[in-house]
């Protein structure tokens, strides 16, 4: 196991891909927050600015607007790493060792991971370099509630990112993948689910699909809040992972 | 033959209602070099990812190291790989390739290992050249330099001189048989038998899913070496005449009526006069001559031609 994440670490770390991806997420965060300040208007009485909002704040209304520019970032790079290696083959010169199948999907997962916390880096860093220079301020707010609130949405882009994985690994294309991962990260599923629900009585699935749990503003200090983040990011994370690594077990591989 | 390294019994693999692979049987000893010959989508790659547990079969067993394959057999690490084209990042060197492969294998002394396998596939100047800049030739050579960095016990490859110009085909017959006396077993296949012939010492003749014929090197060989065909009435009194009166000592009785004398430049008109002079009656002489392709072919043909 450690052997094929290892390998896949060296992969991502020498992939220049991948720093030219968070290049371009971090100058359009920077270049959002430019906009966001200079077509700022003033409220009504009680709204709140986003120039005067803390970070954790920022975060959520970032959060809470379609598309989820993290999520289309996120996406584009785990359906990258996974179809270059299917598309090449280079999995045939390991894949038939002990275990490979099964320890490859959980690298794949883990360097999911791993990209989708140098996302949240690379967002927060430019969030607070741009505040810093376009609202004058970087306050970050509450340290407790702003870790609450990064845990609780990196778990949810995680998860996020697990869900494109095995879509990619199920559909074996590139470009239907990347569809998927677009759509999904513009929440078409998501009113697709919470049209049929104001339809059908007594549905109330649409507040525990991944997109939308992303997109609604959440209380982090409320501790039913922080068990509906933790239980859906959780429950997708273990599904997901699941149907990826035994379709990959099953799979016969070109 | 040899100890059995792979066995497999009554191997079937079914793609959706068509069988690519019916009830194959062989076994496979060490050191040797098994060729697989067949058409194009006889079912050679489906047999050999079988094998190298690239796919799993519909039915059948598959034994490595005489033990029985089944999900996650440790045995598989011993196979190196080369099916169809091989798995290489195109925008990576041969170097980076070789090395993530040899981080998947947990290699410490990576840099020494790959760098001698580059020099014995004959890359070692090809440091900073990417992939995807590489001709056919170089390509394979790398795929195979890429099987090999596990050290395995078995070699499969696939096609491997596929698309190659004549040195090219020569280089990777001299590595197989390099590797060979290193005491590595190696199955290769191929639809070029003629190329097969000049590295297999085992032979198995694939078409449409099955094995229709299976040979030692020396059999194929006698299969098809210049010969004459005589059909007398009884095989058995034909024999003490060819053996003392035409001095003939290579030859075979293939049924009570048949003998094959391979002395091909005796001339037919000398072995009729002699035989009918002892009152053997011939009903029949031919002289035979056959190239391997030929042979092939004609053995394609009478199980029904091709599957297209």
């Amino acid at each position: 196991m450690i052997n094929i994440l290892k390998m896949d670490f060296h992969r991502f770390k020498s992939n220049k891909m991948i720093y030219i991806l968070l290049l371009i997420f971090f100058a359009f965060q920077i270049f959002g927050i430019f906009m966001l300040g200079k077509y700022e208007q003033p409220g009504e009485s009680g709204v709140m600015l986003i120039s005067s909002m803390n970070e954790s704040q920022f975060i959520q209304v970032m959060m809470s607007q379609i598309p989820l520019w993290p999520l289309i970032y996120i996406a584009v790079f785990v359906v990258y790493f996974y179809m270059s290696e299917h598309n090449s083959g280079f999995y045939k010169n390991y894949i038939s060792m002990k275990h490979a199948r099964m320890y490859t999907v959980i690298s794949k997962i883990l360097i999911a991971g791993l990209f989708t916390l140098l996302t949240f880096i690379v967002m927060i860093a430019a969030d607070m370099i741009g505040r810093s220079i376009f609202f004058n301020h970087a306050m970050i707010g509450d340290g407790g509630y702003f870790t609450k609130l990064l845990i609780g949405q990196f778990l949810l882009h995680w998860a996020f990112s697990i869900v494109i994985l095995c879509i990619s690994i199920i559909s074996k294309s590139l470009i239907a993948s990347i569809v998927v991962g677009f759509v999904l990260s513009l929440n078409v599923f998501g009113m697709i689910v919470t049209v049929l629900e104001s339809i059908i009585d007594d549905v109330h699935l649409s507040s525990f699909l991944i997109v939308n749990t992303i997109l609604s503003t959440r209380d982090f200090d409320n501790i039913n809040d922080l068990v509906h983040v933790a239980s859906v990011s959780i429950v997708f994370i273990v599904i997901f992972s699941f149907i990826a690594i035994r379709y990959k077990i099953k799979e016969d591989l070109k | 033959m040899a100890e059995a390294i792979i066995e497999v019994s009554q191997l079937t693999k079914q793609f959706k209602g068509k069988t690519a692979v019916r009830k194959v049987e062989f076994k496979i000893g060490k050191g040797e070099i098994f060729g697989l010959i067949g058409q194009n989508g006889a079912g050679k790659s489906t047999l050999l990812k079988m094998i190298a547990g690239l796919i799993s079969p519909t039915s059948g067993e598959i034994k490595l190291f005489d033990r029985p394959v089944k999900d996650n057999h440790p045995y598989f690490e011993r196979i190196g790989v080369l099916i169809e084209n091989p798995g290489l990042y195109p925008h990576h060197t041969a170097y980076e390739n070789l090395e993530l492969i040899a981080i998947s294998y947990g290699l410490t002394n990576r840099k020494e290992h790959i760098n001698k396998l580059l020099k014995l596939v004959g890359l070692e100047g090809s440091n900073k050249t990417k992939v995807k800049n590489y001709s056919m030739g170089m390509k394979q050579r790398l795929g195979i330099a890429a099987a090999l960095i596990g050290s395995p016990d078995v070699l499969i490859l696939d096609e491997p001189i596929n698309g190659l110009d004549p040195q090219g085909i020569s280089e990777i017959r001299n590595m197989i048989l390099e590797l060979n006396k290193t005491g590595m077993t190696i199955i290769i296949s191929s639809h070029i038998l003629e190329e097969l012939s000049k590295v297999a010492t085992q032979y198995a003749i694939v078409h449409q899913g099955e094995i229709i014929e299976h040979h030692s090197r020396e059999q194929l060989l006698l299969q098809c070496e210049d010969r004459i065909e005589i059909e007398v009435d009884k095989a058995s009194s034909a024999v003490p005449i060819l053996e003392q009166k035409l001095h003939i000592n290579h030859y075979k009785v293939i049924s009570e009526r048949m003998v094959y004398v391979y002395d091909a430049h005796l001339e037919n008109q000398h072995i009729i006069k002699t035989l009918v002079e002892s009152g053997i009656t011939i009903h029949s002489i031919i002289k035979h001559k056959q190239s391997l392709e030929q042979y092939f072919l004609a053995r394609i043909e009478s199980e029904g031609g091709s599957r297209d």
